[in-house]
């Protein structure tokens, strides 16, 4: 018996004396089919469509299905579906929906709740956006069956509708499902292997989901958001740990029993720990990246951004980042994410190599570059962005640049970048950011890689060459002519320099030796896990 | 009295008011955006704009401030805009976990500063008091932080005596609800502590060389009666004074220890609101806080009234 459990003891004698109130008693087999995980961010609002924060995303597919799912293959496999049709010429597709499903309410999940649902997701999300410009009809048949009818046909159909991406294409009961796609959901029913307990949520510290005794999981072998969703466990306590620190004591203190992404200057130690085990989370892991404003001098001019781009080191950026671990990082010529089936170097050479400053100060000369302040705003409550803020600063400072470095907060960088009035004007010049490996796979739900002008992501990078190819990878019917056409994207947007890439790392996931069933992923995923006394 | 007391309350009202119009004022005028926070880093700036509708927040400045009093005035704090859920269940949530924290931490801090303040005076210039007053100027020169860090390192994880982190409400029992806030409590304490042991000192020192303690003395009075009742009932108006003060110091730090712990109280809240420009959360917070603050000071000057009969309003 240590000195905690006889202080437990008199103390608890004690209090009982004056409270009156008893601690409650869990059972063993009750703690063990308790887990509890340590988010990457806190759960702020609970609404997939809403929201699209990856945090959200990562707890709300425990909560609702959905109606295929991206295996571990980066292949769509039915989920909800039991069968699909497509006509010949690709325009309607015809849906089944499998038996037996239902909501956490208890009611069927029926064809008018996935019309809604799709209604919703295809407001918000981009490839559901780009479904609605075509469609032409999406209705009910019968209860089990639904059909969406489209004026061309869409060959990425069933990847839009299994991504991970977010918002993914989550399904509601239909008077859910039928709110303002702007504005809040307030019922938080799925038909997902895990209800949420809503009255535990206490946004910021905690968020509890229980286990759903009438899911009916799919008899294949649960691989990413496809497969048979089988659950181990009763409860899933997610515990917000805004400090890192804290929570790798309470991993290592057994307080908690999994930690999502922790940071890697306390990898070290959670190694030391012979009760923690520690290893790779999501093998499509981050690309970092910033961006440069091309509405405004000097990065208007691409000789200025292909000078940028040609001086930067990304190794300079991804030890900055990541440290010395060499397993956390990789160089990555191009914009796709690396070991995914579309990862392309054409046209990499310009990131390749030694870097020659003194070429680079040549290109930017010829720019036109003549010492005004390049304004770089960069988020300091984010360690990443910190850290590639604070390499890009001594890069341009090397190259001659004048630097107006403004050290602000991710929520001022948030708005600020979408300003397009001159830097001086409370514009900006370049910001930094990274990009979730998930994301960057393909066209599809890659924002960033977007370069039609007003239209694109922030930054407004404008390269017909860029777009062309994106468009050819849509149209792509087969794999072959996907890579070709990435191909030839990665060289375009390198050459117009849509944004300037830093690098792609890796993060760990760490859990407690008494964990079992993790597997690697761009999410959490809970089912399969359990964990003994 | 009691007049005095309604005055005060009364008198609350417009320093309440001016709050409200400065916390209002400073958001509106605020870098960021909570609909760009919301929308993500996919959205388009029409998504943005419509969230922001959505929001309210194009409105105008007198639109959305009238709008925002109105509410106030029917006792409504409004709606977080991220949470969905009503500001004042938030801070509902939340109050537990600091109170608990305030309450521990000014408890220890009072059973420790004060005694040591004492002793402190009562040995002046001695080993004891360069010790205490060592400790002093240590724990208050110390930021909380890692105070935190030491104490979770060598109680949590080494000794294994107590927890790294979280709450338990006080229904859950009472061992279980102390022992997520004793070390939080000696981490936001130390500075707190520091601090009351000095006035403590100070104010003792001054009394101890009154004629009246001489004459205490010289009637043969105990050491610990001359001390604790005859001086210290007369060194104590400066002491309840620093210990309403040192509340401002308390809330400012349990934003701090609130992380350090993963205590889910308002400091906490606070921290999240403001990094997401969850205006209502920030609003209300500040609101409930300047209220806190105001009813200190107007129990400090109660208290006032019953450690020193002369004072009278």
């Amino acid at each position: 018996m240590d000195r905690r459990t006889v202080l437990k003891g008199l103390a608890g004698a004690g209090g009982l004396a004056l409270t009156g109130l008893s601690a409650p008693a869990i059972a063993q087999g009750a703690s063990a089919r308790t887990l509890r995980f340590v988010p990457q961010a806190n759960l702020a609002n609970f609404d997939p469509i809403w929201g699209t924060q990856y945090v959200v995303r990562n707890a709300a597919a425990m909560v609702w299905d959905t109606l295929y799912g991206i295996d571990a293959q980066l292949q769509p496999q039915r989920q909800m579906v039991e069968s699909e049709e497509v006509t010949d010429d690709g325009t309607t597709w015809t849906f089944k929906l499998r038996p037996g499903l239902k909501f956490h309410d208890g009611e069927p999940v029926l064809s008018k709740d996935v019309v809604a649902s799709l209604t919703r997701w295809s407001a918000r999300d981009p490839m559901g956006l780009m479904i609605k410009a075509l469609q032409q009809e999406l209705t009910a048949v019968d209860d089990r069956t639904f059909k969406w009818v489209l004026k061309q046909p869409f060959p990425k159909m069933l990847y839009a509708l299994a991504k991970n991406n977010s918002p993914c294409g989550f399904i509601m009961p239909e008077r859910i499902a039928q709110t303002d796609p702007f504005k809040q959901i307030t019922e938080y029913v799925g038909s997902g292997p895990m209800k949420f307990a809503k009255g535990e949520w206490v946004p910021g510290a905690k968020a509890v989901f229980e286990k759903f005794a009438d899911y009916v999981p799919r008899q294949e072998k649960a691989s990413w958001l496809a497969g048979g969703k089988q659950m181990q466990l009763d409860r899933i306590e997610w515990i917000v740990m805004p400090d890192p620190a804290t929570a790798a004591a309470a991993l290592q203190n057994g307080e908690v029993d999994w930690w999502e992404n922790p940071i890697a200057d306390l990898v070290p130690v959670l190694k030391k720990n012979k009760n923690i085990s520690v290893d790779i989370g999501d093998p499509l892991g981050n690309i970092g990246s910033f961006r440069m404003n091309h509405l405004f001098a000097p990065f208007n001019d691409v000789r200025a951004r292909r000078a940028v781009l040609m001086a930067l080191s990304q190794e300079d950026y991804m030890r900055a980042i990541v440290g010395d671990d060499n397993a956390l990082w990789k160089p990555l010529p191009g914009f796709f994410t690396p070991d995914t089936p579309l990862y392309s170097e054409v046209g990499g050479e310009i990131l390749k190599g030694k870097r020659d400053l003194d070429a680079a100060k040549k290109l930017l000369a010829e720019s036109g570059y003549s010492g005004q302040p390049v304004t770089c705003i960069v988020a300091q409550d984010q360690p990443i962005t910190k850290a590639l803020g604070d390499v890009t600063a001594d890069l341009l400072k090397r190259l001659g640049m004048n630097v107006d470095f403004v050290a602000t907060d991710w929520g001022t960088v948030g708005s600020r970048r979408a300003q397009k009035t001159p830097p001086g004007q409370g514009g900006w010049n370049m910001f930094h950011t990274w990009h979730a490996g998930a994301d960057c796979i393909n066209p599809a739900p890659y924002t960033a890689i977007r370069a039609n002008g007003d239209k694109a992501w922030f930054g407004w990078p404008n390269s017909p060459a860029t777009e062309k190819e994106v468009a050819s990878w849509f149209e792509a019917k087969n794999l072959d002519e996907e890579k070709a056409a990435i191909g030839r994207l990665n060289k375009a947007a390198l050459d117009d320099v849509v944004y300037a890439p830093t690098g792609f790392f890796l993060s760990y996931t760490a859990w407690r030796k008494n964990v079992s069933g993790i597997t690697k992923g761009p999410l959490p995923f809970f089912w399969g896990v359990s964990k003994s006394a | 009295m009691l007049s005095y007391i309604l005055r005060r309350i009364a008198a609350t009202l417009p320093v309440m008011a001016i709050v409200a119009l400065f916390v209002f004022s400073l958001l509106y005028i605020a870098p960021g955006d909570p609909a760009v926070v919301i929308a993500g880093d996919q959205a388009s700036p029409e998504d943005v704009e419509r969230i922001r509708q959505s929001l309210g927040l194009d409105r105008p400045f007198l639109v959305q401030f009238g709008s925002w009093v109105w509410r106030i005035l029917h006792g409504d704090l409004g709606t977080s805009i991220f949470t969905n859920l009503p500001v004042s269940a938030m801070i509902g949530q939340r109050l537990g976990p600091t109170l608990s924290l305030m309450i521990v931490t000014l408890l220890l801090t009072i059973v420790v500063a004060v005694p040591l303040g004492v002793v402190a005076a009562w040995k002046a210039g001695s080993l004891i008091d360069r010790v205490i007053m060592g400790f002093a100027v240590f724990g208050f020169s110390l930021p909380v932080f890692v105070v935190g860090y030491m104490l979770a390192y060598i109680f949590a994880l080494e000794l294994e005596w107590l927890p790294v982190q979280g709450y338990t409400p006080l229904s859950s029992g009472f061992w279980p609800w102390l022992e997520n806030l004793i070390l939080p409590a000696i981490a936001l304490g130390c500075v707190y502590i520091a601090l009351v042991a000095r006035i403590t000192r100070a104010s003792m020192l001054e009394v101890l060389q009154q004629d009246y303690i001489r004459t205490a003395k010289a009637k043969g009075l105990g050491q610990g009666g001359i001390l604790f009742i005859h001086a210290l009932k007369n060194a104590a108006v400066p002491i309840v004074t620093v210990i309403g003060i040192g509340i401002a110091l308390l809330i400012g730090g349990a934003v701090v220890t609130e992380s350090v712990f993963a205590i889910p109280g308002l400091g906490r809240l606070t921290i999240d609101a403001i990094l997401r420009r969850d205006y209502p959360v920030i609003q209300g917070i500040v609101l409930l806080f300047s209220f806190v603050y105001v009813l200190v000071n107007l129990m400090i000057d109660v208290i006032y009234t019953l450690v020193d009969p002369r004072i009278r309003y």
